[in-house]
């Protein structure tokens, strides 16, 4: 048996412990690498501009992760994202207090994941399929709404505290962040110690068994979605927020960048292992290398080029890394 | 044992009837709301539109009765497009230019290929990965714009012009679609990829190698999305990196609705086609009753999902994830 | 006058824990309808894996035509004239019979097939088997049986000299097995050599001319029919081929349990679907009930039935009270247990570790509020693995990596922690190593001690015979006859029952 298995045999979770090792490796080196080559890097604007964008994917992440687990994914939080945004600006503009306007687009994130969970859960329709419907759904939507507004993007007319909840900042770290963490940690809870994610662990590890062992698998899948849609509204309603803009072309590769940090983590596509910290390093590592090309100039383009890389990297790793450990 | 509920009623396809009905009826649909939906120019208008979906769809056909998917012909159309007028304002001839962006939709589908069948990566996350690289590539090319001026004035020949009274585009449509008629029903690709799909150890077993077929299968993708791309560029006079968006859903949808199963083993160009039509019909009938495009994408995120819904429930109930797969 | 055209020398099969097959020797003669018998585990799969190609021997030599034959894989060994008709059909349904025939052998030009005709000698043995199959017909409208002609018909076109067929009459009506066997007694003369498989011993008497006795991985004995004729009567027959399947049968462990037969904690009425016909019968508390039968006869069948994985028609009561159980979640709740017939496939999280798989099917008590402490995971899988006796480098170890015996105790423990009345347990101890099997035994009489109730579903008669105090016999999904354990058993008989035998059950 060679040594790195031997080794793995003394601790469970090694191959995670494994992965996330080379993950804080790869982020280290990123860093490192960018602050080199160029000194706008390394300042707090920046690294606080990295972060809040960054936060928009580890939300939706949070819940996703568990969803992707549990073999199952949501192609649709990209378009979610942007219409629960639009639906934020039209309602806020329209005479609904802004308060409740964030509570409603929340909501109406909710809403599409539980049409993504029914779907997927009790009509067992493929994931792909379904939520690639809903993600065209949520996109016409949220153009039409942009429309009946006027413009491209709901932007005038917006009440003065719309962009309250985007902005304001606690000493010099945005209050929403501080949120948002809050509820990543929450949602990490979730992962770490609830029924729930036991549940989605054993469904994606081997459904059937799953269902032999009675659980209730299509309640699960089903709340799993409307995590996911309800992180993704609210994303969607404090990006709006932040950008004083209702928007309807934001998050276009957005799924795309969760899907990759999660993969990166060392999620499985196929469902029955996974890690949550992973997903957080794999965010970041994608934030800031997509941060550097900015900064230096490179073609915004090329960023996506090399996040289908990524992509297809992060699987091959994570397999490479099985085989050796396995 | 498979069973499926698919009747014949005098070696008619049940589910070809149903969906020709349904063309007929949203034909008839439209029709009642605006005259103009079935005149001359706009039936050619349909076709034209739904051309470049059941161009591509007819080589996507046969890659999903072989079981697998390919959600990067979107991102290929683009590709290609924006190469040929690159390569067009750069100088080159316009044929030649044609055929090497025609090219590279095979090198895409080449990717692919290897990719899902060497590299044995599952094809949603392959076909994802190169949507995305292709997209990149094509904005990379154009720096993000839209190629419009220098082009030279033969370069929307193929997509514009006509051959006596038929435009060009459309030929183009009818020979390949009568090319794939041809392999689906004649050819050793067709029958192996219905093998393939429907029981993948038999066909081991029979001495087929399916790595072979698959690669074929993708290759021929990339090319029609390749085709379909430069005709576009050609019939639009521009490259535009943007273009395409949503298409692999549409021409999924098409095929969704002619019949073929997400499992595998069965499904129907032809099918394909009338679905395509129903899909190009359906976008231009609400145009004509001025409603914005992106009701259509509702529209057709309802659809998708009805399609496949249709498709479960005629295949007897037999869910499709609870079929058994028989494994080597 | 027959020469040999397969000689099986010395093969011997190892796999880690279990010996599947031990020096089995025996000789095919060609153009012969050879059988193969024994119970389940006795070795006839893997020595047909064996010859297929799709297993490696450990020992062993076999001699085909003449020349040394170690196929690696299946390809091979179908090119060097083994063909084989497995119970999984290998035909394309969406295809036609034409189509399906020519597979692979397409006359072709440039990619195209010229003809997608079958030859015309393929055709000619298509006819000849069955006429009733037209070329045209797609294969998914067929019946299972003319899907097996179709397989026949290929083999044999491709000049197979050796077609074997694993327990064909499994899936085929009674008409369809007289023309399958006109069809055997046809190819015999063409040429063709047959390796029959089945537990069937009527069908053995009807259509072989040799039989080879297999059991526990050994060679027990090959005679020819003819030597056995007197075996034809249906009474007193086939003594001598049931002693050589069973052995030496010991019944020295059964203890009998502490029944209450005054509280019915489950019965059967009259249930019924496309596998199970009429199946009756009540379980007492702390009762052992044992379902005997050999494969087809409808053991899964039964206990998916009650464990609501398939519908059927029928009653089922619990404690007097009628339920309906739709699903394994409401099994669960009404007071039932499963360990499943797959382990790897359906009772394990192989993903998992040991102290996550324990509680899966009862997460309550490891959580409160929908949150569970890992302390209480741990000290729970602790519980287990000191009571079922798991032996793993820790909870923490993952199940893919323990041995059979070891991963069928966590689907128990699991099974266990769902505390349940009644404990269902499917084929309980296949594939696990003899002392494995004892604890399991065991553990299974301390439950009944304690008032579980529990049903055993296994094709091991000493199994059945050590563990059960009554005893249900299967045949083709109907209860031939219930036993009570204790007295003197006549094993002979019970196989003669489970073998097709009259059997006398009134309900």
């Amino acid at each position: 048996m060679n040594p790195i298995a031997a080794k793995a045999q003394e601790k469970k979770y090694f191959s995670f412990d494994f992965q996330i090792i080379v993950l804080v490796g790869v982020l280290a080196l990123v860093m490192i690498i960018s602050a080199v080559l160029t000194d706008k890097f390394f300042t707090y604007p920046n690294i606080m501009n990295v972060l809040q964008q960054v936060a928009m994917i580890m939300l939706t992440g949070s819940a996703a992760t568990l969803l992707m687990i549990s073999g199952n994914f949501d192609l649709s939080v990209g378009m979610v994202l942007a219409f629960t945004g639009v639906m934020h600006a039209f309602m806020s503009k329209n005479g609904i207090p802004t308060n409740v306007s964030m509570i409603l687009s929340i909501l109406i994130g909710s809403g599409f994941g539980l049409i993504n969970g029914y779907l997927v859960a009790f009509l067992k329709i493929t994931p792909v399929i379904a939520t690639l419907g809903t993600m065209y759904a949520a996109r016409g939507l949220a153009y039409i709404i942009a429309w009946v507004d006027g413009g491209a993007n709901v932007t005038t007319g917006l009440p003065i505290d719309f962009e309250v909840f985007g902005r304001s900042m606690v000493g010099s770290v945005p209050v929403f962040l501080i949120i948002v963490f809050i509820i990543i940690a929450f949602f990490y809870f979730v992962y770490a110690k609830t029924n729930l994610s036991k549940y989605a662990f054993a469904i994606g590890g081997n459904n059937r068994a799953a269902v032999l062992s009675g659980v209730k698998v299509s309640m699960v899948i089903l709340l799993l979605y409307l995590f996911v849609g309800t992180l993704t509204g609210f994303a969607g309603m404090t990006l709006a927020s932040r950008m004083g803009t209702g928007a309807p072309n934001v998050g276009a590769d957005f799924h795309f960048d969760v899907i990759v940090a999660i993969v990166l983590g060392g999620t499985s596509i196929y469902g029955g292992e996974g890690s949550f910290l992973g997903m957080i390093l794999g965010a970041l590592i994608v934030g800031f290398v997509g941060n550097a090309l900015n900064l230096l100039d490179v073609m915004f383009f090329y960023q996506i080029v090399v996040k289908g890389l990524i992509l297809l990297g992060a699987v091959l790793l994570t397999r490479k890394i099985k085989d050796t450990i396995g | 044992m498979n069973k499926t509920a698919k009747g014949s009623y005098a070696g008619i396809d049940l589910q070809k009837l149903v969906i020709l009905g349904i063309l007929v009826f949203v034909a008839l649909v439209f029709f009642s709301l605006n005259n103009r939906f079935l005149s001359q120019a706009n039936i050619l208008f349909i076709l034209r539109q739904s051309s470049f979906v059941i161009m591509t769809g007819c080589a996507v056909t046969l890659l999903m009765i072989s079981g697998n998917l390919d959600l990067s012909v979107g991102s290929t159309v683009a590709l290609t497009g924006v190469v040929h007028a690159f390569l067009c304002q750069s100088g080159m001839a316009t044929g030649l230019s044609f055929i090497l962006a025609t090219g590279v939709g095979v090198l895409v589908g080449l990717v692919n290929a290897l990719t899902v069948v060497k590299l044995k990566i599952t094809p949603f996350i392959a076909t994802l990965g190169t949507m995305y690289v292709g997209r990149g590539l094509a904005y990379l090319i154009t720096d993000g714009l839209i190629i419009r001026d220098g082009l030279p004035d033969n370069f929307t020949f193929v997509g514009r012009e006509y051959f006596g009274p038929i435009p060009i585009p459309i030929i183009v449509l009818i020979i390949v679609i009568l090319v794939f008629l041809v392999l689906e029903k004649k050819s050793i690709l067709g029958k192996y990829s219905i093998a393939i799909g429907g029981n993948s150890t038999a066909a081991t077993l029979s001495g087929i190698n399916s790595g072979s077929v698959v690669m074929t299968l993708y290759i021929i993708a990339g090319a029609m999305a390749g085709l379909s791309g430069v005709m576009m560029a050609s019939r639009l006079g521009v490259g535009d990196p943007n273009l395409g968006i949503g298409f692999e859903f549409d021409v999924i949808i098409a095929i969704i609705l002619g019949g073929t199963s997400l499992a595998g083993g069965e499904g129907s160009i032809l099918g394909m086609i009338i679905g395509g039509l129903i899909i190009g019909s359906l976008g231009n009938g609400l145009k004509l009753l001025n409603v914005f495009t992106f009701f259509q994408a509702v529209m057709k995120g309802i659809v998708l999902v009805l399609a496949v819904v249709l498709d479960q429930k005629l295949k007897s109930g037999i869910s499709i994830r609870n079929k058994k797969r028989i494994k080597n | 006058m027959q020469d040999t055209l397969l000689k099986i020398q010395n093969i011997s099969k190892q796999f880690p824990g279990v010996t599947a097959l031990n020096d089995v020797s025996f000789e095919i003669k060609k153009n012969t309808v050879h059988c193969i018998v024994g119970e389940n585990g006795a070795g006839k799969s893997t020595l047909i894996k064996i010859l297929t190609g799709a297993e490696t021997r450990t020992n062993g030599t076999i001699v085909y035509n003449g020349q040394d034959f170690n196929p690696r894989n299946t390809r091979e060994a179908m090119n060097s004239g083994m063909s084989v008709l497995f119970q999984e059909l290998n035909v394309v349904d969406q295809l036609t019979v034409e189509q399906n025939l020519s597979l692979g052998k397409e006359p072709r030009s440039f990619g195209f097939i010229r003809k997608d005709k079958a030859s015309d000698a393929v055709f000619q043995v298509l006819q000849s088997l069955d006429p009733s199959i037209r070329l045209s017909d797609r294969v998914s409208t067929l019946s299972v049986a003319q899907k097996q002609v179709i397989e026949i018909a290929k083999a044999i076109s491709s000049e197979s000299d050796v077609i074997i067929m694993d327990e064909p009459t499994a899936a085929i009506t009674e008409d369809e097995v007289n023309r399958l066997f006109t069809i055997i007694n046809h190819i015999k003369k063409e040429n063709v050599t047959v390796i029959y498989i089945s537990h069937r011993l009527s069908e053995i008497f009807e259509i072989g001319d040799y039989v080879t006795v297999l059991r526990d991985g050994q060679m027990i004995g090959t005679e020819s029919i003819e030597d056995l004729s007197y075996c034809r009567d249906e009474v007193e027959s086939c003594a001598e081929l049931i002693k050589m399947m069973l052995g030496k049968v010991v019944v020295e462990h059964y203890v009998p349990s502490t029944i209450d037969k005054t509280r019915k904690v489950l019965q059967l009425h009259n249930v019924s679907n496309a596998k199970l016909k009429d199946v009756s019968f009540d379980l007492y508390k702390g009762e052992i009930l044992g379902f005997y039968g050999l494969i087809g006869s409808g053991k899964t069948e039964t206990a998916n039935a009650i464990y609501g994985i398939d519908k059927v028609e029928g009653e089922i009561f619990i404690n007097g009270k009628k339920i309906s159980i739709d699903k394994p979640e409401s099994a669960i709740r009404a007071g039932i247990a499963m360990v499943p017939e797959e382990r790897r496939t359906e009772g394990l999280f192989t993903k998992l570790s040991i102290k996550e798989n324990i509680p899966l099917m009862n997460i309550k008590t490891i959580s409160r509020n929908g949150i569970f402490s890992r302390k209480k995971e741990r000290l729970l899988a602790k519980k287990y693995i000191e009571k079922v006796k798991i032996v793993a480098r820790d909870e923490d170890q993952n199940v893919a990596k323990l041995s059979g015996g070891n991963q069928q105790k966590v689907v128990l423990s699991k099974c266990l922690n769902a505390e349940s009345a009644v404990l269902l347990m499917d084929e309980p101890t296949r594939g696990i190593d003899v002392g494995a099997k004892e604890e399991i035994h065991n553990l299974i009489r301390e439950l009944s001690q304690a008032g579980k109730s529990v049903i055993v579903f296994s094709s091991e008669l000493p199994e059945i015979l050590n563990l059960c105090d009554r005893i249900i016999l299967l045949y083709e999904g109907r209860i031939k006859e219930i036993i009570e354990n204790g007295g003197e058993i006549d094993s002979e008989r019970i196989m003669h029952i489970v073998t097709g035998g009259g059997g006398q059950h009134n309900e």
